[in-house]
């Protein structure tokens, strides 16, 4: 069994720690015994079709942000969009999430395209949505919670088309006004939250690496990895967000 | 007359919350004296002869600064120092009303105070600066700074404003530092080290700085240092490191005990004994030597007090617990961290750790950047491992994706008991190296005071 994971922009797009986004799918990986391989791809690398089962990416400063959208206009992007509709999997954070969506809308100038993959849009909003954040999710665990902190202050909407990751229970989420948090769409997940999202998420680990496993034709079934550290910092995570909420 | 009140009610504050044992008397006091007169820093500050010396960056403002006041007070310079690391307007003001006798006499003469780097503008504009030290700018809650470029802007905004016969001392090594020294009027000093003889060909993952301040460009690195810091040209608009007055042309260095440097300037080449560990520390020298330099002060006058040096707060700090012994360090950022680690990691021995992460305000209340940290580089090198603070778990689980046996791992959240379990479980003369973040630094501080190993804070 092999997955390979490609990471998108991992030189610019690191803001947040979202490297342990990367390190929870590969440590995931090898605790069940597939095996992994992880991939870079920064401004001007092309991306090869059906080479990669797993994408990846974080979020950066606007600066950043800005030389990434010029970068995956185009071609590069139809080839993300397209390996995502044919079932690779793939998380995008933050500002990665925006850049997933239709269009980034700033307060001056032109808007910003995105490569499309979520039916949403994003506007600059003038309130730095910054915390910790709760929210009720599927892919939430036993508990059936997301935990993360967010800072962010483009507000994502999205179409009726496309559902939310999960219904915040503390926190902004996507803009702070309709409870949503991130988006879900086949085996795509997009989300504002940091902490790093995954390791401390490991149910969004598994979607992200079954639906890969799927793509290829695996049916394997995930026996259970012991997870009480993860458990352990969740619930501590959980009861720090309520408290100083 | 206003400025007296708000001294008076200054002070009284200060006795009562030292008297009720509440702490925080690096703060309250100058709090209360801004209450009482907006103008209170502007009015006391202008009383000092010799003006104040303002220095900030994210890692390192505390020893610079301290170094820095050794330095001036072996010359004979007595000076104010807010050597407890409070560096907002509130910490300013402290140490001010503090050094202030209740007829508004200064009892010194020049002042050197760090500052947060997003109290810039606000203390360029209370005070009347002598010389602005900038000496590095790494992500650093970002929940609290925002984005780099920003904070780097808002200071340079600042610095254009500033009387110009202030001199600016800048580190040469961190591009987005050097930028703010381009097209202003006032005299730039720039420091940095060009030797290659411990830099890297390649970044760490914790850089930040990549891009050309002036055209956007991505920066080309001949060489790192640490983080973005290194030699560096743009190859779209040719902007490049500037050069160095004073630098560290080389550098030896003997682990935990400190490096050898040589350090060239306009009044020629020195040989120093560093006490500090780690390359970290030769940039905060580095800026404190430019900075008394500028004050007219002479080199083996620096090296001496440089070499005769004591930790500052914090940042390596040994303590003695009967027969075993804690050495501090404060790791607030990936890069800091990362520096730590580095320095760990070139010791031949195992080494027992305890890690201490909160996530309060003053820490940066989002945790994520311990995910940016290498602890990887402590493989083989990691005996017993203890996890504590208010987010333990989040650190115990970063260590397990690290691959550091975790079958040593204890994980505790109260400070004191992991403290006690740590010291009871490494062996007779061993020591506990205890890396932790700014206020369960404050926090183990407090719990060490009270079983009479270290003096209380603001005694220091």
């Amino acid at each position: 069994m092999f997955l390979r994971i490609c990471w998108l922009y991992s030189e610019l797009m690191n803001i947040y720690g979202d490297r342990g986004n990367v390190m929870a799918l590969v440590e995931r990986c090898r605790r069940r015994g597939i095996d992994v391989e992880v991939e870079t791809r920064n401004l001007g690398e092309r991306i090869e079709q059906g080479r990669y089962d797993i994408f990846f990416m974080g979020g950066g400063q606007d600066r950043e942000q800005l030389a990434v959208a010029k970068d995956l206009c185009g071609k590069k992007g139809e080839i993300i969009r397209d390996e995502i509709e044919n079932g690779a999997s793939c998380l995008a954070i933050c500002g990665g999430y925006q850049l997933f969506g239709k269009f980034y809308k700033p307060f001056e100038g032109d808007e910003l395209p995105g490569i499309g993959v979520f039916d949403a849009y994003t506007i600059a909003g003038k309130k730095r949505m910054i915390g910790n954040v709760i929210a009720r999710s599927q892919l939430g665990g036993r508990s059936g919670l997301l935990i993360g902190f967010e800072n962010h202050s483009g507000e994502t909407y999205l179409s009726e088309n496309i559902s939310p990751l999960g219904m915040v229970e503390i926190g902004n989420g996507n803009n702070g006004s309709d409870g949503k948090e991130g988006a879900i769409y086949r085996g795509a997940v997009g989300s504002y939250l940091h902490g790093s999202l995954l390791p401390k998420n490991p149910s969004i680990s598994d979607f992200l690496i079954e639906k890969a496993l799927l793509r290829k034709g695996s049916l394997l079934s995930f026996t259970p990895i012991d997870e009480s550290i993860e458990e352990n910092a969740r619930a501590q995570a959980i009861e720090r967000a309520r408290k100083s909420h | 007359m206003r400025t007296r009140v708000a001294l008076v009610a200054g002070k009284l504050s200060g006795g009562i919350s030292r008297f009720l044992n509440i702490g925080g008397g690096s703060t309250f006091p100058g709090r209360v004296a801004r209450f009482f007169d907006s103008g209170f820093v502007h009015q006391i500050e202008g009383e000092l002869p010799k003006g104040s010396i303002l220095i900030t960056g994210t890692n390192g403002k505390t020893t610079t600064a301290t170094l820095l006041a050794d330095i001036l007070d072996g010359s004979g310079i007595k000076p104010i120092h807010n050597s407890t690391g409070a560096n907002l307007m509130a910490g300013i003001a402290s140490t001010l009303v503090r050094e202030t006798d209740l007829s508004g006499k200064l009892s010194k003469e020049i002042a050197v105070f760090e500052v947060d780097e997003a109290t810039i503008p606000e203390a360029v504009k209370e005070t009347n600066p002598r010389l602005i030290l900038v000496n590095n700018l790494f992500r650093d809650q970002l929940d609290r700074y925002g984005e780099l470029d920003t904070l780097a802007k808002k200071m340079k905004e600042a610095i254009t404003k500033a009387n110009s016969e202030v001199k600016i001392i800048l580190n040469a090594d961190d591009p987005l530092v050097a930028s703010i020294g381009s097209g202003i009027e006032h005299d730039v000093f720039y420091y940095g080290i060009e030797t290659p003889r411990y830099s890297k060909r390649k970044m760490e993952h914790a850089a930040d700085s990549k891009f050309c301040s002036f055209c956007g460009a991505k920066l080309r690195y001949d060489l790192y240092q640490f983080g973005h810091l290194g030699r560096y040209h743009c190859v779209s608009c040719g902007w490049e490191k500037p050069e160095t007055s004073v630098s560290a042309i080389d550098l030896e260095t003997t682990g935990m005990n400190g490096t050898i440097c040589m350090i060239r300037s306009p009044k020629g080449t020195i040989r120093a004994k560093i006490p500090l560990p780690g390359l970290y520390n030769i940039y905060n020298v580095l800026g404190a030597f430019s900075c008394a330099l500028c004050l007219g002060i002479e080199p083996e006058g620096i090296i001496d007090a440089i070499e005769n040096f004591r930790a500052a707060f914090g940042r390596l700090e040994e303590i003695k617990i009967g027969e075993k012994k804690i050495l501090m360090i404060l790791a607030k950022n990936p890069a800091g961290f990362n520096e730590v680690l580095r320095m760990l990691a070139e010791e031949d021995q195992k080494m027992d750790i305890m890690l201490a992460l909160n996530d309060n305000i003053a820490d940066g209340r989002d945790v994520s950047w311990i995910w940016d940290v290498d602890l990887e580089v402590m493989a083989g090198k990691a005996g017993k491992i203890f996890c504590s603070g208010i987010r333990s778990w989040d650190m115990a689980l970063r260590v397990s994706y690290a691959g550091l046996q975790e079958e040593s791992l204890v994980c505790e959240s109260d400070l004191s008991s992991a403290l006690d379990i740590a010291l009871k479980s490494i062996p007779h003369g061993g020591t506990l190296f205890l890396i932790s973040t700014y206020t369960a630094m404050l926090d183990i501080r407090k719990i060490l005071a009270k079983k009479g190993y270290v003096a209380q804070y603001w005694e220091m």
